[in-house]
């Protein structure tokens, strides 16, 4: 097993490395630079922009600029942002990443808090209304795109009723503790549930799908004719079995948390990777996409490495030695 | 970002439909419904008098209102705060000399002062310099500064400030830095030998005591104001800090530390989502009225709902409102909304010369090398296409009317600007036939589109970029008309705006026809930094030595020095322009700007809604 992960963790190298080149390339064939455009102001003079991308590096050869940013990040420094006037690269990252970690957890959280038990019971009470309503509701789910689901919610639940803020991820500065927290869960419900939804629905159907599938094989059918309750063999064999290419999925999940914030973050304009990912590439601020999506690959990878171990431990029959 | 803009309009439909629903199953908000509707149309009409006051450059008429405002609400009461929204988040540079975009500019308006500030006919004013006199030659302009100012942390503000803040600026580190502004400094006495580091004190700007100082001009200067209009920044704070290192100092990013003179003071934030300014009770004009100003980053979609239920306060620059949510906005009772000229117009350029492939290699401009275009060669060409466009049109169907034509390339309010000076084009579809028909473009092989004189094919090549919705729409349109009159125009692909300025640059050599913006100066009239032959921003490779000639005349010491002889080479040269038409003016867009209706004593100017934010208030 330490073997295995090890030799997962060594193949990320080249991964990641390959991840880079790509990243690096397509940003630089888009036209443009962070100078670029329309950002012009004919109160500064042409040359003042000249002197910047010289000073910037964006006159090297491209091979030199990929160079340059690869060792400054091999040595634990993401650089500097060009948009932000020089702000560390992982600076701003740090001040959003723990928002999208908290959006996307909670995200989760409400997927699997409604997707699974509903999975269930929605195989076990195969075309009753329940299920019919429950497949009507996730057809919905994952046909309301994430930015209309968001604008709806903020309509009914902060507009009408005003039961949550609509913007962002705290009320005021300064609170702390327990306030702090409650706030902070305030403004997480909305975009939580806006994140979380396309993803409940598609779990709910795996869930009911797989359930029924391992329903109808032949262990559960020797569980049944031994006479084992039905409350056994529904949640020891039956559920154990069927979670497991769920666990597979879940590896996936982060990254589609992660990029489905992209856009719930800017309708609830709630400060996270997201966000900072998109004004990042309509601004062309390479060294901030180049980290982001350095940390999304990172994410995506570890998230299938820890699938493929938790498979094992569910998964008796599968061994990596 | 032509997605989003889709998804925008498919929410708002809904969110349209949702509000009938809504009003549907109740009484009580039909009526109100009907209510607001009513205002609205008053509210509209309102508002377009005042726009056009405003755009017409009434000065009594706006001080009037100022008035009416004061007298009607009474004595100012303080307390209370607002807050005031913004589509994206400041790029948390609070240093000016460093800030980078409109959102950091927002907040830096009220934290930070110049020693200049511009009226409402963008001349300028006294703020921090109580008052200043020119010499004879217009190379020194000493400022007398006001002597009781104080800064956020209490120490006076003084002459050294001034120094301090143009030093840096010109500092050979500055651009490295990130620094953009040297245009506030680059006329200055001694600066390329401060910047080379040749010199250790900045000749350009001289301390004669606490409260005078005297900028130093290379040579005689017509704009001198405007160049000495940069807002101060606290020399005592920055005292032994590099300029390079002057960027991520705690006192140019975080809240609290950040040191100005302005009436408010950046006290804490929220990154990414609020920034709180408060009062700054030992302000030099007097403690504010308003407790504070709290901004808040907003999805612009939402907007209109929040001004509506109070959670916001005010919606100014840069976006304002937008052109779509203006009914919706304008009908809300609690809100009152302001109309002014946009800064940034749209054109339709014509690519008179194109440079040599030799030449954009070398990043050389020189207009004696250009190879000319001939297709767009004849005056009255230009003038035809002029002719044959209902720019009207384009304003009221793609704007909602909330927009101008434009006609010459300055703000309506400055002083350069002067409408019986030029040719105002109207749509005239018989005179472009006839303007055609003369220059020998006539239609000789009967496909309905004219030859040029040779009888050869003469298509025009039109590009456009992505990015603006409206401009977007503009080139089907002007294509339709062109045609109408017989020219046949290639509309091409649009390309994504980075690329198609950077083909603008480059001057491929099929391009005709362009479409771009650029904004006004607000500053100074001066046009040489976009018009003149050889500067990189011209990018209409225009060449006309009589529009140089001009160009250069209007900024001539010591003719220059009188602003009536400048305004009147201006409305020369304007004549000249819009009769050569070397690019056809489109429009430009209106601001919107929306503020509770219970916040008294805002100036409504046509540089924004910001000025003394010391004296509002909000009213119970």
């Amino acid at each position: 097993m330490h073997k295995y992960i090890i030799r997962r963790i060594l193949q990320f190298i080249p991964m990641l490395i390959l991840v880079t080149i790509v990243v690096f390339g397509l940003a630089k064939a888009a036209p443009g630079d962070v100078l670029s455009g329309e950002r012009l102001d004919p109160n500064i003079p042409a040359e003042v922009y000249e002197m910047r991308r010289e000073a910037l590096g964006l006159n090297d050869p491209i091979h030199i600029q990929y160079w340059n940013w690869v060792t400054t990040v091999a040595s634990g420094d993401f650089g500097t942002s060009m948009q932000y006037s020089g702000r560390p690269v992982a600076d701003l990252i740090a001040s959003r990443i723990m928002n999208t970690v908290y959006l996307s957890l909670f995200a989760l959280g409400v997927t699997l808090a409604i997707a699974i038990p509903i999975g269930i019971y929605s195989a076990s009470r195969k075309y009753s209304l329940f299920d019919y309503g429950a497949t009507t509701f996730a057809f919905l789910g994952l046909a309301t795109p994430n930015f209309f689901a968001g604008l709806l919610a903020i309509y009914i639940f902060a507009f009408i009723l005003g039961w949550f803020p609509s913007q962002g991820s705290v009320s005021a500065p300064g609170l702390s503790g327990i306030e702090l927290f409650l706030d902070k869960l305030r403004h997480l419900v909305l975009p939580g549930f806006t994140l979380g939804l396309a993803s409940t629905a598609m779990y709910m159907r795996y869930m009911r799908t797989e359930m029924l599938e391992v329903k109808g094989s032949d262990f559960i059918r020797t569980a049944q004719a031994k006479g084992l309750s039905n409350n056994s063999v529904l949640y020891k064999h039956t559920l154990r079995n069927a979670l497991i290419p769920i666990i597979t999925l879940l590896g996936l999940e982060f990254g589609t948390l992660l990029s489905g914030a992209i856009i719930t973050e800017r309708v609830f304009n709630y400060p996270g990777l997201g966000q900072l990912f998109l004004t990042s590439i309509t601004n062309r601020d390479y060294p901030v996409i180049m980290a982001i999506n350095l940390i999304l690959a990172v994410t995506i990878l570890v998230g299938n490495l820890l699938a493929d171990i938790f498979y094992a431990i569910v998964d008796p029959r599968i061994r990596y030695d | 970002m032509k997605l989003k803009k889709s998804w925008l309009t498919l929410i708002l439909a809904l969110s349209f439909v949702l509000v009938l629903a809504a009003c549907g199953g109740d009484e009580n908000a039909d009526a109100q419904e009907d209510n607001s509707s009513a205002e609205n149309n008053d509210n509209n009409s309102n508002d377009a008098n005042d726009g056009n006051d405003n755009n017409g450059d009434d000065n009594a008429e706006n001080n009037d209102n100022d008035g009416n405002n004061d007298a009607a609400d009474g004595e100012p009461v303080s307390g209370g705060t607002i807050n005031a929204g913004m589509y994206s988040a400041p790029g948390q540079q609070f240093n000016p000399i460093f800030y980078g975009d409109a959102y950091e500019a927002n907040i830096l308006d009220f934290t930070h002062e110049a020693l200049v500030t511009q009226d409402e006919n963008l001349e300028y004013i006294p703020l921090l310099a109580k008052d200043w006199e020119l010499n004879e030659d217009q190379t020194e302009l000493t400022y007398y500064l006001e002597e009781d100012v104080k800064w956020h942390d209490g120490e006076p503000f003084t002459a050294e400030d001034v120094y301090f803040t143009y030093s840096s600026i010109a500092s050979g580190e500055y651009v490295a830095a990130g620094g953009v502004r040297i245009d506030y400094v680059r006329f200055l006495e001694g600066y390329e030998e401060y910047r080379d580091g040749e010199t250790d004190e900045f000749a350009g700007v001289e301390v004669v005591d606490d409260h005078t100082v005297i900028f130093h001009f290379a040579e005689p200067n017509v704009t001198p104001e405007f160049r000495t209009s940069f807002p101060i920044i606290p020399a005592h704070v920055f005292e032994g800090v590099s300029v390079a290192d002057m960027v991520d100092h705690p006192a140019s990013r975080n809240p609290g530390e950040v040191i100005g003179t302005g009436p408010f003071q950046l006290t804490d934030m929220i990154e990414g989502e609020q920034y709180i300014l408060t009062a700054f009770e030992d302000y030099w004009q007097g403690t504010p009225h308003l407790d504070g100003i709290t901004w808040r980053v907003i999805e612009q979609s939402i907007m209109p709902g929040m001004l509506e239920n109070g959670e916001l306060d005010m919606v100014a620059e840069p976006n304002g409102v937008p052109a779509a949510d203006f009914d919706r906005v304008d009908g809300l009772d609690n809100v009152k909304t302001f109309t002014t000229q946009d800064f940034g117009y749209q054109y339709m350029g014509f690519k008179h010369h194109h440079r040599t492939a030799e030449d954009v290699e070398a990043g050389v401009i020189n207009p004696d090398n250009w190879v000319p275009n001939e297709k767009v060669a004849d005056v009255r060409v230009r003038q035809a296409i002029v002719y044959a466009l209902n720019r009207q049109a384009m304003v009221d169907g793609l704007m909602n009317g909330l927009g101008s034509v434009l006609h010459a390339p300055f703000p309506e309010a400055s002083w350069a600007y002067d409408e019986s000076a030029f040719t105002v084009y109207e749509q005239n579809v018989e005179k472009a036939n006839e303007l055609l028909d003369e220059a020998g473009y006539v239609d000789v092989t009967g496909d309905g589109f004219r030859e040029d004189p040779d009888g050869n094919e003469w298509v025009l090549n039109l590009d456009y970029p992505t990015g603006n919705e409206i401009r977007e729409r503009t080139a089907p349109i002007i294509a339709a008309e062109l045609g109408e009159v017989g020219i046949k125009v290639d509309v091409r692909n649009p390309r994504e705006a980075a690329t198609h300025f950077e083909v603008v640059e480059d001057d491929n050599t099929d391009w005709d026809l362009y479409l771009a913006g650029w904004s006004l100066a607000t500053g100074d009239p001066d046009p040489a930094g976009i018009w003149k032959s050889d500067n990189p921003f011209n990018y209409l490779r225009w060449n006309d030595p009589h529009s140089d000639e001009l160009i250069e005349q209007a900024v001539k010491a010591p003719e220059a020095f009188e602003l009536d002889y400048r305004a009147e080479v201006y409305n020369e040269w304007t004549a000249y322009v819009t009769e050569q038409v070397p690019m056809v003016f489109l429009y430009s867009s209106d601001n919107i700007y929306a503020y509770n209706a219970a916040l008294q004593n805002v100036h409504e100017r046509p540089t924004g809604i910001y000025f003394r934010s010391h004296e509002w208030w909000l009213a119970e």
